[in-house]
């Protein structure tokens, strides 16, 4: 047929087609068809939920446009899979949608194949977000949300943590990730000097408030502690807390300054099945129009920063990466989590449970 | 139930059997070797697919990141392990207790209703069995939580002045795990219950004993290979809770299933997850092994 490695599901339907195909062999091969024939699929694996519709929307038949197939997996890439899957030879993934974790666990493992920049462009992502094993896909922040029956007026991260202002439970994310850089910010360290992370300090910070914290491990979870008026303040991601926002009817308020703006990766696993294809869905996904798609849908702010000016007035608020919101935030610093995440995130642990 | 695998297990009366099938003379295969021969098909099954991955995995535990006991060391040094086993324990062995002390409550209970009271009462135990115990969870924080139903009752009648927190801690864990475990031990402790010959308690009171006398020193006794059975199920699966502490501890009651998911998915120390897994079989393999000589654990097992 018209390719050895050609192994989807349209290459047995020409094979259907009988000897006619089989005839024509050499003249389809030239044709645009037979090219298009010969993309591999690409399995894009996200969370789930409804990040699956979001996705095809805004990426899914962009690509499929321009003549590609990405195939999305909603089961989630932990790292713990990822690794397994390298490690055993039989990768069937070609795009995580990823974090900064990922690239810190995995990059030293020699787990991740490194971004093809010369398919993927650096020009239309973020320099500070563009990594050897990893490119940004959509921006999102950590940001203070509060229970505005409570708490009458607009909080600010040092009322986080006084529980005379503001008496009532707390909560964080069960994740050192994002939770140690707003306790410093409280704790008065400037965004600008945040790293490396005096975790010490932070976790002194905590330890001020520590009997009311609750932590959240899943996003639903954290919609649902505030939802029910469990806490009256919390740090969350700022996609959940927009959704609270328009569920309460704006009982639920957040607001981006003093949050932490992280990026969102796209990871490849080393030996991924589609190849250089991947690289070629990803850059595919940098189009400014589908990443505005991904905003309306989720909350996901675009990466791109040609994308930006895309966006509609209404929806700039919650645009993690509009220019105003993100002058009013502090930036997550890969390179210092590649050396301490691990370390960091277990004496986290150890901590939040004694 | 698990059980009934050991109850077939009539080996040890076969070789005194005088009227062993001809069948079995003809052949002359020994009577034990015809049933390990029966046997073979599950044991295969299990080696295949269950000792054989369990070992691989657990041998990532010496051989990861080095061939050694590196790993195994942690158990000694590592203060976040440490306090980890203690919370497990803790939790574990409080359960157990809480759980065993209702569960001979209601096990009493049933031996001595009436045939048709029995049978309600046995599908309020059997059927939260069917319930997932994700469900279980969240239906615990709906009652459990701040504005929950029993923190509003108790604040509208005045029995309270500020919501408890039953939920959130270890109380809230210890709620919802001994919620599960209760069929787990009711179940073992009825069992025996129905065993015990009531005409000794008859004796007993015939012979002057008083009621609480004639159950202090009949009863009791009599019902305890039961209760220790019970509570040797129950310690077990509560070692490996997972669920109901995530859920119901507000994220701060780590016991050691969470902590080698941790381990296994997010921080990638698979060394260090599969030591804690091989660590947690050869605790239970060894309770096991030491109760075995104070009890007959297949009489146990098998009187489900």
């Amino acid at each position: 047929m018209t390719s050895i490695d050609n192994s989807s599901a349209l290459s047995r339907r020409s094979l259907l087609k009988g000897g006619a195909a089989v005839i024509a062999a050499p003249a389809v091969l030239t044709s645009p068809l037979a090219l298009a024939q010969q993309r591999k699929e690409v399995v894009l694996v996200n969370f789930g939920g409804a990040a699956m519709k979001a996705f095809d929307e805004a990426y899914v038949q962009p690509f499929a446009a321009q003549g590609g197939r990405i195939v999305l997996d909603g089961s989630g890439a932990l790292n713990g899979k990822i690794l397994t899957m390298v490690q055993s030879g039989k990768v069937t993934w070609d795009i995580c949608d990823a974090g900064i974790t990922t690239l810190a666990e995995l990059g030293p493992r020699n787990a991740l194949e490194k971004i093809d920049y010369s398919i993927v462009d650096k020009a239309k992502v973020p320099a500070e977000f563009a990594y050897e094993n990893g490119v940004v896909n959509y921006m999102f922040s950590s940001v203070l949300a509060w229970d505005t029956a409570k708490v009458k007026e607009t909080p600010t991260l040092a009322d986080f943590f006084d529980l005379k202002k503001y008496p009532g439970r707390r909560m964080m994310r069960k994740d050192s990730q994002a939770m140690l850089e707003l306790c410093l910010i409280a704790d008065g360290v400037p965004q600008d000097k945040l790293y490396p992370l005096d975790t010490k300090r932070a976790f002194a910070k905590i330890e001020t408030i520590k009997k009311d914290v609750l932590y959240w491990n899943s996003g639903a979870e954290s919609q649902s502690l505030m939802r029910d008026g469990e806490c009256v303040m919390g740090l969350l991601w700022h996609t959940r807390a927009n959704v609270l926002k328009g569920e309460t009817q704006g009982r639920i308020a957040y607001t981006f300054k003093d949050g932490l703006l992280q990026p969102g990766l796209w990871v490849v696993p080393k030996g991924n099945p589609a190849g250089a294809e991947a690289f070629r869905a990803i850059a595919s996904m940098q189009q400014p129009e589908g990443q505005v798609k991904l905003l309306a849908a989720m909350g996901n702010g675009p990466s791109n920063p040609a994308a930006q000016a895309l966006v509609p007035p209404d929806l700039r608020a919650m645009n993690p990466a509009d220019p105003a919101n993100v002058a009013v935030q502090a930036k997550i610093n890969a390179a210092w989590y590649i050396e301490n995440h691990s370390k960091t995130f277990q004496a986290y642990l150890d901590f939040i449970s004694s | 139930m698990l059980s009934r695998l050991a109850a077939i297990d009539p080996a040890p009366t076969i070789g005194a059997d005088p009227s062993r099938s001809s069948l079995a003379r003809r052949l002359r295969v020994g009577g034990s070797a015809r049933y390990w021969l029966l046997m073979t098909p599950a044991l295969a099954l299990m080696i295949v697919f269950y000792v054989y991955p369990i070992s691989r995995v657990l041998w990532i535990s010496v051989t990861e990141p080095q061939p050694g006991l590196e790993n195994f060391e942690l158990l000694l040094t590592s203060a976040s392990i440490h306090k980890m086993l203690l919370t497990t324990a803790r939790i574990s062995v409080l359960t157990t207790l809480i759980t065993l002390v209702l569960a001979y409550v209601v096990a009493y209970a049933l031996v001595h209703a009436g045939e048709r009271a029995r049978r309600w009462m046995f599908l309020g135990v059997i059927v939260p069995l069917w319930i997932s115990v994700l469900v279980r969870a969240f239906a615990w924080f709906v009652l459990l939580r701040r504005e929950g139903l029993i923190n509003n009752i108790l604040m509208t009648s005045g029995v309270v002045d500020s919501p408890l927190s039953l939920i959130w801690n270890e109380t809230g864990v210890m709620i919802g795990m001994v919620h599960y475990m209760l069929p787990f031990g009711i179940l073992p402790i009825y069992a025996n219950m129905r065993d015990i010959d009531q005409r000794c308690i008859a004796a007993a009171r015939g012979l002057g004993a008083t009621r609480s006398e004639a159950f202090r020193k009949v009863f009791l006794p009599l019902s305890m290979p039961g209760v220790v059975g019970a509570g040797i199920l129950v310690f077990m699966f509560s070692l490996g809770f997972f669920v109901t502490p995530a859920i119901l501890g507000g994220g701060k009651t780590l016991m050691i299933a969470e902590y080698i998911k941790v381990q296994i998915l997010e921080v990638v120390r698979w060394g260090v997850g599969t030591m804690l897994a091989a660590t947690l079989v050869i605790v239970i393999g060894a309770l096991l092994a030491v109760l075995s000589r104070f009890v007959d654990l297949r009489k146990l097992f098998g009187s489900i």
